[in-house]
């Protein structure tokens, strides 16, 4: 048992149809070039659009993700292994959606990972959505396949097989950018093809 | 320095949060899930988050008074918020970077979407970006944002948006800092959607009185509790 927080967290509030652009640097969402140098991996283009319900196009949402490297490791002091992560990743990134609800982020796909206590992780790309609407943060993870033979923790606390197949960013040839092979991924924030959300 | 990066995260409290839907505020049936949110135990990638944000992005841009150094001063009271992050058990957040953005003294956003009949000021920058210092304070110098009509017979009370970005996933906060004495506090939709008084109550700042010193900004002191405990 943990001990009684002594003050509750600040309550979350929405951020509003207003975010501004000055806070999205044109860097912000291509993560291969956060570092002096580019980031160890294969580029990949993740893109998509965010619809809510009826699938209406969500504009002005502000999307940001957080993921491992190309080794699957993470710079920061929680990881065990975090000295031989990628000094030129930084592993985060934000765009915003335009009137026809499309983001996209140029970044490396993520490593698989078999040393961690929470099991092994296929790679996968944590991704967060705020908008006018949204109280409080929406929070997924993508994935790249479903591997029947991994047992990742966090596919597995998806209750269906269908729901499961709603975290798969699918290849996208259509999309494919100055050599970066293109992903896909919708997010549906409520109705038909609901994207799964986990509480965070 | 590691009780700092790995902390326990308890699921949010729905009493001291706001609920996903809220009467009166429309878009939130329509962007809200309909399924319940899947429950998961935080894995590494949930417990860690970016560290060295405040040195990729632009971090100094603590006074929203001007656009430049020695630009012309944006209208409006001017304010200086002397903030501070913390965590549950109150442990300083140090190096976590704070975006702050408000409308002008008008009401009016530097946004495209924003229709509200009233105008930009065009001294104002209109968002700032800083990163806390060792004890988890900072400090903005702005002017106070005026209230505006969200929609028809719905005002938003004078509020500035503030994003944190903490040492982990799970830690991430967007919020709004009220002020003190406002008498659309009472009619904010927004405010008015945490339930519990006091969580709702620290949601609006602290603000001092003016003595000798005071200098040319009324003070105001805000406290923003990250989630998480050792």
């Amino acid at each position: 048992m943990s001990k009684p927080a002594a003050t509750p967290p600040t309550a979350w509030l929405t951020v509003g149809p207003f975010f501004p652009r000055s806070l999205i640097e044109p860097t912000c969402n291509d993560l291969t070039r956060t570092g002096r140098k580019k980031a160890r991996g294969t580029p990949i283009l993740l893109a998509g659009r965010v619809l809510d319900r009826g699938e209406q196009p969500v504009r002005n949402a502000v999307l940001e993700i957080w993921q491992p490297d190309a080794q699957g490791l993470f710079a920061h002091p929680a990881d065990p292994r975090s000295a031989d992560a990628d000094p030129n990743f930084l592993g985060w990134g934000r765009s915003a959606t335009g009137p026809d609800g499309w983001y996209r982020f140029r970044t490396v796909m993520p490593g698989p990972r078999s040393d961690n206590a929470a099991g092994t992780r296929l790679p996968h790309i944590n991704m967060m959505l705020l908008a006018s609407g949204i109280m409080r943060r929406l929070t997924t993870t993508l994935f790249f396949t479903d591997d029947p033979d991994t047992e990742d923790p966090v596919l597995s606390s998806v209750p269906r097989v269908e729901l499961r197949r709603r975290l798969l960013a699918r290849r996208a040839p259509e999309l494919d950018d100055n050599g970066a092979q293109a992903y896909r991924f919708d997010v549906i924030t409520q109705g038909d093809g609901e994207t799964p959300f986990f509480l965070d | 320095m590691t009780e700092h990066f790995d902390k326990t995260y308890d699921p949010y409290d729905d009493h001291t949060q706001p609920p996903h839907r809220v009467l009166g505020y429309e878009r939130t049936f329509k962007r809200t899930p309909d399924a319940p949110l899947i429950v998961r135990a935080p894995t590494l990638t949930e417990r860690t988050g970016p560290t060295g944000l405040a040195r990729r992005l632009p971090a100094d841009r603590a006074d929203l008074t001007r656009r430049t150094p020695d630009g012309p001063r944006a209208l409006g009271p001017r304010i200086a918020v002397h903030g501070r992050i913390i965590d549950e058990d109150g442990t300083p957040v140090p190096g976590a970077l704070v975006e702050i953005w408000h409308a002008n003294t008008a009401g009016k956003y530097i946004h495209e979407d924003d229709a509200f009949d009233a105008p930009l000021d065009p001294h104002f920058p209109g968002s700032g970006r800083v990163v806390t210092n060792a004890d988890g304070g900072f400090l903005l110098t702005t002017i106070k944002p005026g209230p505006y009509r969200a929609a028809p017979g719905s005002w938003r009370a004078p509020h500035i948006h503030f994003s944190i970005v903490g040492p982990s996933f799970m830690d991430r906060m967007v919020t709004q800092m009220h002020f003190p004495g406002e008498m659309l506090n009472e009619y904010d939709l927004i405010l008015n959607a945490v339930q519990d008084p006091e969580a709702r109550s620290r949601l609006i700042a602290e603000a001092l009185p003016p003595d000798e010193e005071t200098g040319d900004a009324l003070t105001y002191h805000h406290t923003i509790v990250l989630r998480g405990h050792v």
